[in-house]
């Protein structure tokens, strides 16, 4: 009975599919796409007729590119919002909520509620509320006196209109993770703060936050690697980098110049790069954002 | 134990080939350069065997279904027609339609174009016949005419040859046209009223253009309904249209500074002139197009140039009810008229962007199919008969070789404007943006927004797709 378990090509065995997946359908379109990244593809399904001249030009127009430039500056702002934002945000309420009497599972399912919708769906809610003419946002503003109408998606604004949505998705997400956390926290550690004389906030920084470092940590590298993926969301209410390319990101500008500028070839080399930056980003945030044994 | 070992066994090997599964059996197809040219051997040898064995005999015996893929989809003014008609066939001959139609637009070119590349196309599709479908020519995934004909006699029978255009690849005939299309401005004649400017006429100018729009911009209104950021499109096609004549303006420049070149700068430079005198929209680079029409029907623009299609939209819009041509706000609708695009140089007013862009292709999937043939064909004749087509057409043009005379009593009033303003049209003359296609374009419709804040120069941006285009020709 016990020999099924020791015999270790049994293992071998269970993991070979999975292995196989990964070869089938993450390895091997990546050595695909980077063979594409050199050479001259218009259309997708095939490898074009000839090479790029010279075979890397890609690479040099990836340098240079400075809408390459915009989407990786749009990029690390993302990483900002979600750090600041979503975590933040997420801590702050579920502190809040982690010191109330009732309501927490109301407010767990409130906060939590965006997640379960398509961010399709809530790109097209988000454009009606940012709607240029009729706008809700502008309705309310001129109910206020505001007569010239503001361009939430002009240039001045539209990474902020473009990173409020994605913040707001996710906020909900977070606080759930960081609420189970707290509730893993004794109530004992609070009570004896209380008969020492803690105050409430004192026992948030002294207790809560020490105490949830992990979980952070946690939320945090989730937060890092979720923003590099972020792409339908802001290209429904961006689609094409609206407006003047200003709102690109890596992902979106992949996809822009794959499926409508028919680059598929640079489309291609982008793809590399959102690897090669989604696994120094990773192992940069595992660095950061090392979790500590003490906890 | 050995059962064990067995059932271990018999487990992975089942989830490896679940996983397999999803790679599908279709072989990548041929790149387009090595596939073979077009079917014309193919068929002559096909053509014999079908005397042998008549079209009837090669029906298949139960209801067979078949993809079709059209752009009769979204706010298409057809798109009604289009669903009533497939009903229609599917009562008729008890087959189904497995239909994916999508609104045109940047997006469905690439995915029909990669439908075709991966094996994944439709068995009858709808799309342009100009250089956009050049690909799929190329690699011999689409059947000519007469290559059907050879083998269904009546096929496209009904049509006039002549004016059914021919691939750019090749120079051989595979669309079977529907419904033509024009380009014209649509006018909000409330709007024109209220900044006391006069609707436009076979005349108009595009000096008095500029002069209304100033008007119109200093009564509060926006001039020009238009999505710079999305559509540049139409204003691409008129502003360079109106540097040249009909007889050239389908030359593609060989390089920006020579004379055609130079015609497309000097057309994307009035673009320009109208984004800086403020014509368009405020939010014109940052707008959709699905904004900037409202801004239209809604009285806060003026003038909208766009295609017989959004004739469907306007009226739609005037309906409370949009898919109930009884809930029709007449008076609404009477503040909307169409006329031509102002000229400019020695190209009339009159002289107008339209034709018959667009046709139903069988697929060579479909038609070495014994199953799917005759029902690809029959799909195909029925939605391009003399009873269906002029449902499509309306008030624009189409290729019936026996067009039935049009009863203008069945029209609204925006589709009667628009068939007098046809009326008196001098010219009519095909995109050459359809000739231009695809990445070509990029960099000034994409980099429209860039062209007209003055970020990237109009010539820059015209070289940059020649040089494409040059490259997509090598």
């Amino acid at each position: 009975m016990s020999n099924i378990y020791k015999n270790k090509k049994y293992v071998l065995l269970f993991l070979a599919p999975a292995f196989l997946f990964l070869i089938i359908y993450l390895y091997y379109p990546f050595i695909v796409n980077i063979y594409g990244s050199f050479r001259q593809i218009k259309n997708l399904g095939n490898f074009g007729n000839k090479w790029n001249e010279p075979f890397y030009d890609n690479y040099i127009k990836l340098v240079t590119d400075p809408v390459v430039f915009t989407s990786l500056k749009n990029t690390f702002l993302m990483i900002i919002a979600t750090i600041v934002g979503q975590v933040g945000i997420a801590l702050l309420l579920s502190l809040l909520v982690d010191n109330i009497e009732r309501g927490t599972q109301f407010f767990r399912t409130v906060y939590f509620f965006p997640i379960v919708i398509s961010a399709t769906a809530l790109g097209l809610l988000f454009n009606l509320i940012f709607l240029y003419d009729k706008g809700m946002l502008n309705q309310f503003l001129e109910l206020f006196g505001k007569e010239a109408l503001t361009d939430w998606k002009g240039e001045k604004l539209a990474l902020f209109t473009m990173m409020l949505p994605v913040v707001w998705q996710y906020v909900g997400f977070y606080f759930v993770i960081l609420e189970t956390g707290l509730n893993n926290i004794s109530q004992e550690l609070y009570e004896s703060a209380a008969i020492d004389g803690a105050t409430r906030f004192q026992r948030v920084i002294y207790i809560s936050i020490p105490l949830l470092r992990n979980v952070i940590c946690t939320c945090l590298t989730l937060g890092v690697t979720g923003a590099l993926k972020v792409f339908d969301l802001p290209w429904t209410m961006f689609p094409k980098g609206m407006p003047l390319k200003e709102t690109f990101l890596t992902g979106t500008y992949m996809y822009y110049q794959t499926m409508e500028a028919k680059n598929v070839d640079y489309g291609a080399t982008l793809a590399v790069l959102i690897v090669v930056l989604g696994v120094l980003l990773s192992r940069v945030t595992r660095l950061v954002f090392k979790e500590s044994e003490d906890f | 134990m050995k059962m064990k070992k067995l059932t271990a066994v018999l487990m992975t090997a089942a989830m490896a080939a679940s996983m397999m599964a999803g790679c599908g059996s279709t072989a990548p197809e041929a790149p387009a350069a090595q596939a073979p040219a077009k079917t014309e051997t193919s068929a002559a040898e096909e053509a014999p065997a079908t005397e042998e064995a008549p079209a009837t005999e090669e029906a298949p015996a139960g209801p067979v279904e078949i993809t079709v893929t059209t752009t009769f989809a979204g706010e298409d003014s057809n798109a009604q027609n289009y669903k009533n008609a497939v009903a229609a066939w599917e009562a008729e001959t008890g087959n189904t339609v497995s239909d994916t139609s999508a609104t045109s637009d940047e997006t469905f070119k690439t995915r029909i174009i990669t439908d075709f590349e991966t094996g994944s196309e439709p068995d009858v599709l709808f799309f342009f016949n100009g250089a956009d479908a050049n690909d799929f020519v190329n690699a011999g995934k689409v059947v000519s005419i007469d290559d059907i004909r050879a083998e269904f006699p009546e096929f496209a029978s009904n049509m006039n040859d002549d004016l059914i255009a021919a691939s750019p690849a090749d120079g051989v005939k595979y669309a079977v046209p529907v419904n033509g299309y024009w380009e014209a401005m649509f006018v909000n004649t409330t709007v024109l009223d209220a900044a006391g400017v006069s609707m436009p006429g076979a005349d108009y100018t595009w000096d008095q253009f500029l002069e209304d729009c100033q008007k119109i911009k200093d009564a509060g209104y926006a001039p020009i309904a238009a999505a710079l950021g999305n559509i540049p499109h139409y204003w691409w096609e008129f502003a360079i249209f109106n540097q040249q004549t009909p007889d050239n303006h389908l030359n593609i420049p060989g390089a920006a500074d020579d004379a055609v070149g130079s015609q497309w700068v000097a057309g994307l430079e009035d673009i320009k002139t109208l984004y800086e005198k403020g014509y368009f929209p405020d939010n014109t680079l940052s707008a959709t197009d699905d904004e900037t029409f409202a801004m239209f029907t809604d009285g806060k623009a003026a003038f909208l140039l766009d295609g017989s299609w959004k004739v469907g939209g306007i009226v739609g819009s005037c309906q409370s009810d949009p898919e109930d041509p009884s809930t029709l706000d007449a008076d609404k609708l009477a503040g909307f008229d169409v006329t031509y695009f102002p000229g400019k140089g020695n190209r009339k007013t009159t002289d107008m962007i339209g034709g018959l862009s667009m046709g139903y292709y069988i697929t060579t999937k479909a038609w070495e199919d014994p199953d799917k043939k005759a029902a690809a064909v029959s799909f195909v004749e029925y939605m391009t008969s003399d009873e269906v087509v002029p449902l499509f057409a309306q008030h624009t043009a189409s290729a019936l070789k026996n067009a039935p005379a049009v009863d203008e009593s069945q029209f609204n009033a925006l589709q009667v404007k628009a068939m007098s303003m046809m009326s008196g049209v001098t010219s009519l003359t095909g995109a050459v943006q359809d000739l231009f296609n695809g990445d070509c374009r990029v960099s000034t419709f994409d980099g429209m927004p860039e062209i007209v804040t003055g970020s990237v120069s109009a010539a820059d941006a015209v070289q940059e797709g020649i040089d494409v285009y040059k490259d997509t020709l090598e």
